[in-house]
């Protein structure tokens, strides 16, 4: 399809607002200001925005413990993303789940998740309830290759294929799970080859495309709207900072990073569209800028936000 | 003696297992045919293998299988050059094979692989096996009798005349520049983006150029077959022009432009190409896809031609070179087996 210039300087914008939101997130793990666990997503922004780019209303997307990319590409607010990282009452859990609880579901947003591959029955689950009410929604779960090897995988992979659940299973291949090489932790370099096992489409992208991410997930999107069941979308990719931060990273080069680094997928994005004339130098500029003032703003809502009341401490915990 | 060996561990991978009805070719089955290969080859006597290193590690996987290195009577070795997992290492590894003498490089791939590997390899033929997508280069075939056909060849048992084929090729410039070139076919498509590279949406398409062409080709060149047949060595081309969506085009052709998807392409004429005429590029800013993958983008203002060329690369014919080897008695012995 031919983007018009409104939606590419969209994505454009989506993508780095994620990045500036998760290198201020960075910046004030340093400084001490956030408590708890925080899992950047830098380097993956493409894959986020090429695919939930495809949504629409009705539709959920089931997250990681990476998941702030995800949050921000779905449209959740980043004051209160941001307020929920600072464990402020102003957040979306009101401040008691923290970066990897964070969800919305009014937005299709089902949550950050902690466990590394439970977002795949969650997902599975969701689309589920999209057929069983007929409303033309479909799921995707976001995951990554070391969850590819989870029984929530392919418990979910089965049923989906054998319901022919309206799902897109999104790997998002950063080539380690948490310190463990892809090549150390099975034995295929493309988990899209499992899709075979599932009778199921699997295709391999360049994750660090846009393009390329947008377009694989539009087709599967298209396919699961029409009733014809799951697809396993791979996106090759790679998170340019630690799987947490504070992570040494002693299991990856600086060589390696250095040479991901060259393929940004922002990067990538603005050199295209400055190619094509489709923007100018100044105009992304601006847009930069623009985004800068947003994720400022969203920092001074978490601050001013206060923290929950002792009186808070069973609240929202327990299900009455 | 030596012969070359590229696998590519991304091909029969892309989005046309979702666009179309593609193949999915896992890289396990192509380690079973890489040892396959090794032992053609090892029966006829090839002295040495080199191996493209891959992410995947095919030189590993497939030598583990066959007892490793002593299960074969040939040597085999890996290219020392770092891996970058993109289509540049098809084509250093295919220099690099060149420069070390080989005799025959035998490629696992698609038509977008051959592409690549055709701009390293200069003057060494190719037995292109298929394990792609679009496959009009490639040949299906048995990965025993790939090895034994390169072989063959590699080892002198059949003259290069008896066995090998010259092949065509697109050339594409860009402001008078050559920047790629095509071994099938050359798609000028009216988009923005080389995306997910594939190419199924006819509506897109403006012009086509293709070095063949019959009805029975997946992709592309099967547009170009519909209208006439051009084999692998008639030395000529075809243009296409292809209407607007919508619009009334004077015919369509059916073509099969992807693994189950048959389509009616609106075409507004079409003509011969002879060796070295040039097709410019009617419209900008465009896409060019080449062998099937979106490849070359071209700005607004720029100028893009396309030019037949007869100077594609040798490819080894192996139904005719294993036909030669047995007219010459090189599989018979008289000798009992030991």
């Amino acid at each position: 399809m031919a983007f018009s210039k409104e939606e590419m300087l969209g994505m454009y914008r989506k993508m780095l607002l994620i990045r500036e939101f998760e290198e201020t997130v960075a910046n004030l793990f340093s400084q001490g200001q956030i408590p708890g666990f925080v899992h950047l997503y830098v380097g993956e922004e493409a894959v986020a925005v090429g695919v939930c780019s495809n949504l629409g209303d009705k539709d959920y997307i089931a997250s990681t413990h990476r998941g702030h990319g995800h949050g921000i590409a779905r449209g959740a607010s980043v004051d209160k993303m941001m307020a929920e990282i600072f464990g402020k009452i102003n957040g979306y859990c009101r401040g008691k789940g923290g970066s990897m609880h964070i969800a919305d579901v009014e937005l299709g947003f089902l949550g950050a998740n902690g466990i590394v591959g439970a977002g795949l029955p969650l997902a599975a689950g969701a689309a589920f309830a999209n057929k069983y009410l007929k409303n033309n929604g479909v799921a995707v779960c976001f995951f990554g290759d070391g969850a590819s090897n989870r029984a929530t995988f392919h418990e979910a992979l089965n049923l989906a294929s054998i319901w022919k659940l309206p799902v897109v299973f999104v790997c998002e291949n950063n080539m380690y799970g948490i310190s463990m090489s892809q090549e150390r932790h099975q034995n295929i370099t493309d988990v899209a080859d499992r899709a075979v096992a599932y009778g199921i489409p699997g295709v391999s992208v360049d994750g660090n495309d846009l393009m390329a991410v947008y377009e694989a997930a539009g087709e599967a999107v298209k396919r699961a709207r029409a009733g014809e069941g799951p697809t396993l979308i791979e996106c090759k990719t790679y998170r340019h900072r630690g799987h947490f931060e504070g992570d040494a990273c002693v299991y990856r080069s600086e060589d390696e990073l250095n040479e991901w680094k060259k393929k940004c997928p922002i990067q990538r994005f603005s050199t295209r569209l400055l190619e094509m004339n489709m923007t100018t130098r100044e105009e992304l500029e601006s847009i930069a800028a623009g985004v800068k003032e947003q994720i400022k703003t969203a920092v001074e809502y978490a601050n001013r936000s206060p923290l929950p009341d002792e009186t808070e401490l069973t609240t929202d915990v327990y299900c009455d | 003696m030596s012969v070359g060996i590229i696998a590519n561990p991304a091909s029969g991978k892309d989005i046309r297992r979702l666009v179309a009805h593609a193949t999915v070719f896992d890289n396990n089955e192509k380690v079973n045919l890489l040892r396959r290969i090794l032992l053609g080859l090892d029966s006829l006597g090839v002295e040495r293998v080199w191996f493209m290193p891959d992410y995947f590690g095919f030189y590993q996987r497939a030598l583990d299988g066959l007892a490793g290195q002593g299960g074969l009577n040939m040597e085999t070795r890996l290219l020392d050059m770092p891996i970058n997992a993109n289509q540049e290492d098809s084509r250093r590894a295919a220099k690099l094979m060149a420069d070390a003498g080989v005799k025959c490089i035998i490629t696992l791939g698609g038509d977008g692989t051959n592409r690549v590997v055709a701009k390293g390899a200069g003057v060494v033929p190719l037995l292109p096996v298929s394990t792609g997508t679009n496959n009009v280069f490639p040949v299906m075939v048995e990965g025993t009798v790939a090895g034994l056909a390169a072989g063959l060849v590699a080892t002198g048992k059949v003259a290069p005349e008896e066995s090998l084929l010259r092949t065509k090729k697109l050339i594409i410039y860009l402001n008078d520049q050559p920047v790629d070139i095509a071994l099938i076919d050359a798609v000028v498509l009216a988009d923005q983006f080389t995306g997910s590279r594939a190419v199924w949406d006819v509506g897109k398409i403006k012009q086509i150029v293709a070095t063949r062409g019959a009805a029975s080709n997946i992709g592309i060149a099967s547009v170009v077959g519909g209208l006439r047949y051009i084999s692998i060595a008639d030395p000529k081309g075809m243009q296409v022009a292809v209407d607007e969506p919508g619009e009334d085009a004077p015919f369509y052709v059916r073509a099969a432009i992807g693994p189950g998807l048959v389509k009616r392409v609106p075409v507004t004429g079409y003509g011969m190409l002879g060796p070295e005429q040039r097709v410019a590029v009617r419209e900008t800013p465009c896409v060019i896809a080449v062998d099937g993958e979106r490849e070359i983008q071209v700005n607004a203002g720029e100028r893009a031609e396309i030019e037949l060329s007869l100077k594609g690369p040798l490819v080894v014919d192996v139904e005719r070179t294993l036909a030669a080897a047995a007219a010459r008695g090189v599989f018979r012995e008289t000798r009992p087996p030991a």
